[in-house]
């Protein structure tokens, strides 16, 4: 299988008024295609600070990314990111149908295109008819699935999301990771996670990359090999799930 | 219904004090002959001789004029400098001791420094009403664009939205809250420069006419020019209303479901 996204010995250093914060050292890894990656690790251990860096967002100190086998330098075209806080990368002045389709804007489409990429991308989430409403007169669940239609109508062939889930409550969370499951079924996206929740790592992805220390290493990447189609009810309660959970845990708290 | 009702109580709260105040005004002065506080009922009639619609042409006009042109040249430089100050923060420190200093001028004193420059053409009018509704607007885009969220510019940067994109989808409509009070002040100080500057040196406007017919004893003009200039004020600040809560509609149902 070809590999979406190489992580190559990537350091990042902040230089602070203190000194220099050795954020990310040496961090290598490897997506392949269509694999459903989340990336766990303890809070502040520089998961914002790795995506931001495979959105191109900021620059590494050391070592490359690359996205099919080209490196970036800005974010690349094929990549679509869903961020955590949905209130604040929606933007309120626009109805959700020009939220969505402000990033089409750019690409070459006719208008019925356009038109015809909002309606299925809202179709693909649930939120049919929700085309004239602002993003604010909808709840937490739909505002985020607003965002993943907006992420989803410029064809990507990755999805990046940051801790997508976090500022939804726990049903509507449910919801939303098998939507995500069922958008990277329907369109065969490569799907990279950054998340602080092992249980929901561990339920979607095909692998979880675990990071652990100051500066942050790769403490090992595991392979979760419970088969897909995974369902709330029974995934949840299979012992390799619990298996999973706990040898994750145990790594992202330093326990192992 | 319900809606239609807050309205109608709402412009019945509104509206009783000014009527009172015209009814008291009109009655307190029916049977005044103090030659400088003639009676309501006769700066009405001199009112409507005036002003409907004999001298508009040569006053309403020219001042409206010199307001309009002053006001959108000054808010669009005002818009242009706040939004390339305000997204550069490290430049706009070059600039803010001056831009202080300027602002602090009360605007009606600038007025004589403008006729040395232009003369006594509608040039120095509206060069002085520019400048003057400048500031406000300058400051508060300033302002706006400084309090961008560093979220909001990361989305667009991930969409890849172009330059002017980012400007006119993000960055302006976020500002735009705060721009718009900086545009209401400008407004009103444009206004009150117009009509300053057309004291000194002009036989045309309002505020030439009023100054004209108080020099020249006709009383009852005068107040007719005063009454007229409450009126377009008002009106004024009707219609910026009107167009501000259509643009900010989406603010304003944000706020009012957050409340």
């Amino acid at each position: 299988m070809a590999i979406a996204i190489a992580v190559n010995g990537v350091s990042m250093e902040y230089k602070t008024p203190k000194g220099t914060t050795h954020v990310l050292d040496n961090v290598s890894y490897e997506v392949q295609d269509g694999h459903f990656v989340s990336i766990v690790g303890p809070s502040g251990v520089g998961k914002t600070t790795l995506l931001r860096l495979l959105t191109g967002l900021a620059q590494p100190t050391a070592g490359e990314i690359l996205v099919r086998g080209k490196r970036i330098s800005s974010s690349p075209d094929d990549l679509a990111v869903v961020l955590q806080d949905y209130t604040r990368s929606l933007m309120p002045w626009l109805s959700v149908e020009k939220n969505i389709a402000l990033p089409l804007k750019n690409q070459k489409l006719t208008k019925a295109e356009r038109k015809e990429r909002i309606t299925a991308s809202l179709a693909e989430v649930g939120l049919e008819g929700a085309e004239s409403k602002y993003p604010w007169q909808l709840s937490g669940g739909m505002q985020q699935r607003v965002s993943i239609a907006r992420a989803l109508a410029v064809r990507p062939s990755i999805l990046v999301m940051d801790e997508p889930f976090a500022s939804v409550d726990a049903q509507t969370r449910f919801d939303l990771e098998d939507l995500v499951l069922k958008v990277r079924d329907d369109f065969g996206i490569t799907t990279l996670m950054v998340t602080h929740d092992i249980d929901e790592a561990v339920y979607l992805s095909d692998e979880i990359v675990v990071l652990q220390g100051k500066p942050a290493k790769v403490r090992d990447v595991v392979k979760v090999d419970i088969p897909f189609p995974r369902s709330q009810m029974e995934t949840r309660n299979d012992a390799r799930f619990a298996d999973l959970r706990t040898h994750v845990y145990g790594m992202v708290r330093g326990l192992e | 219904m319900r809606l239609l009702n807050s309205r109608i109580i709402r412009f019945l709260v509104g509206i009783w004090l000014p009527i009172l105040l015209i009814w008291w005004w009109w009655t307190w002065s029916a049977d005044s002959v103090d030659p400088f506080f003639p009676p309501l009922s006769a700066i009405w009639e001199q009112f409507k001789f005036n002003w409907i619609w004999q001298y508009v042409p040569i006053h309403v006009f020219p001042s409206l004029r010199n307001l309009f042109a002053g006001y959108f040249i000054g808010i669009f430089a005002g818009v242009t400098l706040g939004a390339l100050l305000g997204a550069n923060p490290r430049v706009s420190r070059y600039f803010e001791p001056v831009i202080d200093f300027l602002r602090s001028i009360p605007p009606v004193a600038t007025v004589p420094v403008f006729i040395l420059f232009f003369g006594l053409d509608a040039q120095m009018r509206i060069a002085a009403v520019a400048v003057a509704a400048c500031f406000p607007t300058l400051l508060s885009t300033m302002q706006g664009f400084r309090a961008t969220d560093p979220t909001l510019l990361d989305t667009g940067k991930v969409f890849r939205l172009t330059p002017f994109q980012m400007m006119w989808k993000v960055r302006v409509p976020n500002a735009s809250p705060i721009i718009w009070s900086g545009l209401q002040v400008s407004l009103q100080i444009a206004f009150v420069v117009t009509i300053a500057s057309e004291i000194l040196g002009s036989g045309f406007g309002i505020g030439a006419f009023t100054t004209i017919s108080i020099d020249s004893f006709m009383i009852l003009d005068a107040w007719t020019g005063v009454v007229l200039l409450g009126l377009l004020g008002f009106a004024l600040n009707v219609i910026f209303d009107l167009v501000e809560r259509w643009s900010l509609r989406w603010y304003i149902g944000q706020k009012k479901l957050a409340s």
